[in-house]
């Protein structure tokens, strides 16, 4: 399986990135939600994406909005990984089409629990 | 943003779960500093600013040596790999960026998160804000978390 992380800080993205690659991800990277956009329209094929909230150009809610719009990504997951902790935030990024929501921090058990709820950890990872 | 809207405890049960999670992998590498803090050779400090009905910022400050062993910590380098520039900004910023958008959460109201900065001094917070400071011990090394009010 194929993630996208995206992520304004490139400390989260190879942290994000390296616990989806231990557990079997290949992965590739974007700044934010419109260098993510530029790489879906281009063809790059992705199962998850690992979306970070507050970013320059393209925040991540407005990338998962737009990624919800377009039926040809319908089948991508996607999880917000993010510090933007309130209830209300939860919700609205839920509302708009994301599927999972993780809050920095997290451990990479946490991580690991998300796919596991999305069906998204590969077979031999699993428990 | 401090004691009005967010207790001291709670700022420090963000911060150790912070470093517990992403820096140390398990707690207990973080606590309350003993004494003077000393005032560092290198200071470095990274913030967030919090925008909304309550404004605000959120800060980290250490001297450059604390802040190249976060580096390392977070992205799992040698403990004799030399850390680079922007690793440095980008990593010392996103503890900062982290701690902040936790303090957030605890406001009253709902507001936004502004990107992280680093620079050697913190910006002066503006007259009239209440700030916070909150004196650690990162693995024998000094580390305060500002927490400041504005409106």
């Amino acid at each position: 399986m194929r993630a996208l992380v995206i992520d304004d800080s490139r400390t989260m993205r190879r942290i994000v990135a390296g616990a989806l690659e231990n557990l079997g991800f290949s992965t590739v990277q974007a700044g934010d939600g419109q260098q993510a956009l530029d790489l879906l329209e281009s063809g790059e094929e992705v199962d998850l994406a690992c979306i970070d909230w507050n970013m320059p150009v393209m925040d991540g809610l407005t990338f998962v909005t737009k990624v919800r719009a377009n039926p040809a990504w319908r089948n991508i997951t996607l999880m917000m990984v993010t510090t933007e902790s309130e209830h209300g935030q939860i919700v609205r990024a839920l509302a708009a089409g994301a599927h999972e929501y993780l809050i920095k921090p997290f451990t990479t058990d946490a991580i690991r629990d998300k796919l596991d709820l999305l069906g998204l950890v590969p077979a031999e990872e699993t428990v | 943003m401090t004691a009005a809207a967010v207790e001291q405890d709670q700022v420090f049960a963000i911060a150790e779960e912070v470093f517990a999670a992403m820096i140390d992998g398990e707690p207990g590498y973080l606590r309350p500093w003993e004494g003077e803090v000393p005032v560092p050779a290198e200071p470095l400090a990274a913030w967030v600013d919090v925008h909304g009905e309550l404004a605000g910022r959120a800060a980290v400050a250490t001297d450059v040596p604390t802040a190249h062993e976060l580096t390392r910590a977070l992205l799992g380098m040698g403990a004799d790999e030399p850390v680079g520039p922007e690793d440095l900004q980008d990593a010392f910023g996103e503890v900062a960026n982290v701690v902040g958008g936790n303090i957030k959460a605890l406001l009253p109201t709902q507001g936004t998160l502004g990107l992280p900065e680093v620079a050697s001094a913190l910006p002066a917070a503006p007259a009239g804000a209440l700030t916070h400071e909150l004196r650690l011990d990162w693995r024998g090394r000094p580390l305060v978390v500002v927490v400041s009010l504005f409106q």
